[in-house]
């Protein structure tokens, strides 16, 4: 426990120690500052990579399983075959039902679509594009390709002939809402479609996909099952485990997550978080040196008043506490008033932006880990002076002055 | 009479490899609310007698009763306890602490034993500091105030918890004579007033003489110990002056 002398004590040097005080002050809100921007700033950035690759798509994919194309045919003679057999992907999940109910009712997914997709083409005149056609559950697929934000005009109907077509197909073929479409599959059988809206999901890619609903894709392709399972989960970073444990469960099928699907981010991004690790040790430990080298001095200049002190009375125990008390009130004060700077920081980084077109991650987790890593930092730089003022003697003062 | 410090075979050793002897077996005792002052030339050893019979550093051998509590091997922290319960100190230097004004200085100890002090307690400090005629100085620091002034404040320090014994250094030690005898003149009396033992380390003989008794210290021995109404104002004189024990 705290004695009132101490707190008193280590509050009064502090005042009276004006410049020594400030300078640590200031030394210790820039470390706080810069690691809450730090943070702050990868953190938003990761965010807005990780949102930009999977906001718009499934972060868990349930596949046929791949098979190994049987031998019908038999050479009389042993034919040494240098090429292993293509392993070709099944086309589609007949019982589905299983898999589709085990993702339901796994925790933390917010939505499951069976989904049938397929190549298909799109022609006007005679143009004539390559596009995918993907029959959705419209409840689930909506949350899953987060369609009611994307979507840039028209609406969300997916019933009968309507469909959805991606920016880039609609700009190249100048198409509006209510105008009908033909698409045919890969054999030429072909439909006419009716847009009844119009979506941008990010990328090229994914904008050369019409979606409909699922019925109409089955028979659209002539499909009796369907082609995949597409979920979404509510921490992204769960979805490979789930991946993991669902193909674990089943045999038939494959599975694949989104980190699965974009190891070259995730690995960039680790290696983003861990020079900004570094970085921050760094800042941490020049602030602690800091600390303890200006409180160091602090107690080699206050040993006289700890002398007078402990003739007083103070006892070894109190004489550590006024300094690492001082420590723990710096790193206190010195976080608070870094927060403010970091969170001015931020704000002129969001109003500026700098060109960005992220924005910070400001969160709980961002505001208290460099507070508590300051005051923790503070206490282990003040042990030093502490550890002195313990075992400094009143005799050693009094004796010389 | 009552005894409240009894010192047997007290010894002290200075030094690691090369030991040297500070204290040769030192047998005294201080008997309640006397004023004895320990005089001898300096190296004698007195004021290393004042700081082990005050807690402050332990002796190298020897017993040491303070109350009938035994402190010959005591604990530093359980020292510093008790030197803040019972001792006021006093030295040469005024040992204040610059950071806190006068007034906040004389409060110090009460901080250190008991916690925040009572505007009851500002109060009684206040009426100790009007008697020493330092009142007005109450919010200043220590490096605001004259020499006299801050001997004085460390003296309202030392004796505001009404201390069992007060042990001062050359109190007067770095006043100029005139200012110095004022100072002594107002803490013997306060002291006495009060009914504390005070315990006085000098080289000076004009101030030796105001004490009930008088020890002489010569290299680390005890060479005379005697009280002035025994022997008489005159006889004390002399014995304070005769420089028999000394080798030069």
């Amino acid at each position: 426990m705290v004695r009132p002398y101490e707190f008193m004590i280590a509050r009064r040097f502090l005042i009276k120690g004006r410049i020594q005080t400030l300078v640590i002050l200031i030394g210790i809100a820039f470390g706080v500052s810069i690691q809450f921007f730090l943070l702050s700033l990868i953190g938003g950035l990761q965010d807005d990579l990780i949102e930009r690759t999977v906001g718009a798509s499934p972060h868990i994919i349930v596949l046929p399983a791949d098979v190994i194309p049987i031998q019908t045919w038999k050479p009389e003679k042993e034919i040494r075959e240098t090429r292993q057999p293509t392993i070709l992907e099944k086309q589609e999940i007949l019982s589905w039902q299983n898999y589709f109910q085990y993702l339901k009712n796994y925790p933390g997914i917010t939505a499951v679509s069976p989904i049938v997709e397929g190549q298909g083409f799109i022609s006007k005149g005679d143009a004539s594009y390559s596009i995918i056609m993907k029959g959705i559950d419209q409840a689930a697929g909506s949350i899953i390709y987060n369609l009611a934000k994307n979507l840039i005009s028209g609406r969300l109907e997916l019933t009968g002939n309507s469909i959805l077509l991606g920016k880039t197909m609609a700009d190249k073929l100048q198409l509006t809402i209510g105008n009908r479409i033909f698409i045919q599959n890969q054999k030429g059988q072909g439909d006419l479609f009716v847009i009844a809206g119009i979506f941008d999901l990010g990328s090229v890619a994914a904008n050369s996909i019409v979606f409909t609903n699922l019925e109409r894709a089955r028979s659209f392709f002539g499909l009796n099952g369907i082609s995949a399972i597409e979920a979404k989960v509510q921490r992204i970073f769960d979805a490979e485990k789930i991946a993991a444990s669902m193909a674990r469960e089943f045999s038939r099928i494959k599975t694949e997550s989104w980190q699965g699907r974009n190891r070259e981010l995730l690995t960039a991004l680790r290696s983003q978080s861990m020079s900004s690790s570094i970085i921050q040790l760094l800042v941490v430990v020049s602030i602690s040196l800091a600390i303890a080298a200006v409180l160091g001095i602090s107690a080699i200049q206050k040993s006289r008043q700890l002398g007078i002190l402990k003739a007083m009375g103070v006892d070894n125990r109190g004489a550590a506490l006024i300094f690492l008390l001082q420590g723990l009130m710096l790193g206190f004060f010195g976080s608070v008033l870094g927060i403010l700077i970091g969170y001015g920081m931020s704000y002129a980084f969001i109003q500026t932006r700098g060109g960005a077109t992220f924005g910070l991650r400001i969160n709980l987790f961002n505001l208290i880990s460099p507070v508590i890593i300051a005051i923790l930092a503070s206490a282990l730089a003040s042990l030093i002076p502490a550890r002195r003022a313990s075992k400094l003697s009143p005799i050693e003062v009094i004796r010389y002055g | 009479m009552d005894e409240i410090i009894v010192a047997r075979n007290l010894t002290k050793r200075f030094g690691e490899v090369v030991q040297f002897e500070v204290l040769h077996g030192i047998d005294l005792s201080f008997t309640r609310q006397e004023f004895t002052a320990i005089i001898g030339p300096s190296g004698s050893g007195k004021t290393t007698l004042l700081h082990i019979l005050s807690l402050l550093e332990p002796p190298s051998s020897g017993q040491l009763f303070i109350n009938g509590i035994d402190f010959s091997r005591a604990d530093i922290n359980a020292c510093a306890h008790y030197r803040n319960q019972n001792f006021g100190f006093i030295f040469q230097f005024h040992y204040l602490l610059p950071e806190f004004t006068a007034l906040e200085n004389v409060l110090l100890p009460y901080w250190i034993g008991e916690g925040k002090p009572s505007s009851e307690l500002k109060e009684k400090a206040l009426e100790l500091m009007e008697k020493l005629r330092i009142r007005h100085i109450k919010d200043k620091y220590p490096y605001e105030i004259s020499g006299g002034e801050q001997q004085r404040v460390a003296i309202a320090r030392a004796l505001f918890k009404n201390p069992k014994i007060v042990f001062a250094d050359e109190p007067t030690g770095n006043l100029d004579r005139e200012n110095g005898f004022l100072v002594l003149e107002m803490m013997t009396r306060m002291i006495r007033e009060m009914g504390v033992t005070l315990i006085l380390v000098t080289h000076d003989r004009e101030i030796a003489i105001r004490a009930d008794k008088i020890i002489e210290l010569v290299d680390g021995r005890i060479c005379k110990a005697f009280r002035v109404k025994d022997t008489g104002m005159e006889k004390a004189l002399e014995l304070i002056e005769d420089r028999s024990c000394r080798i030069d």
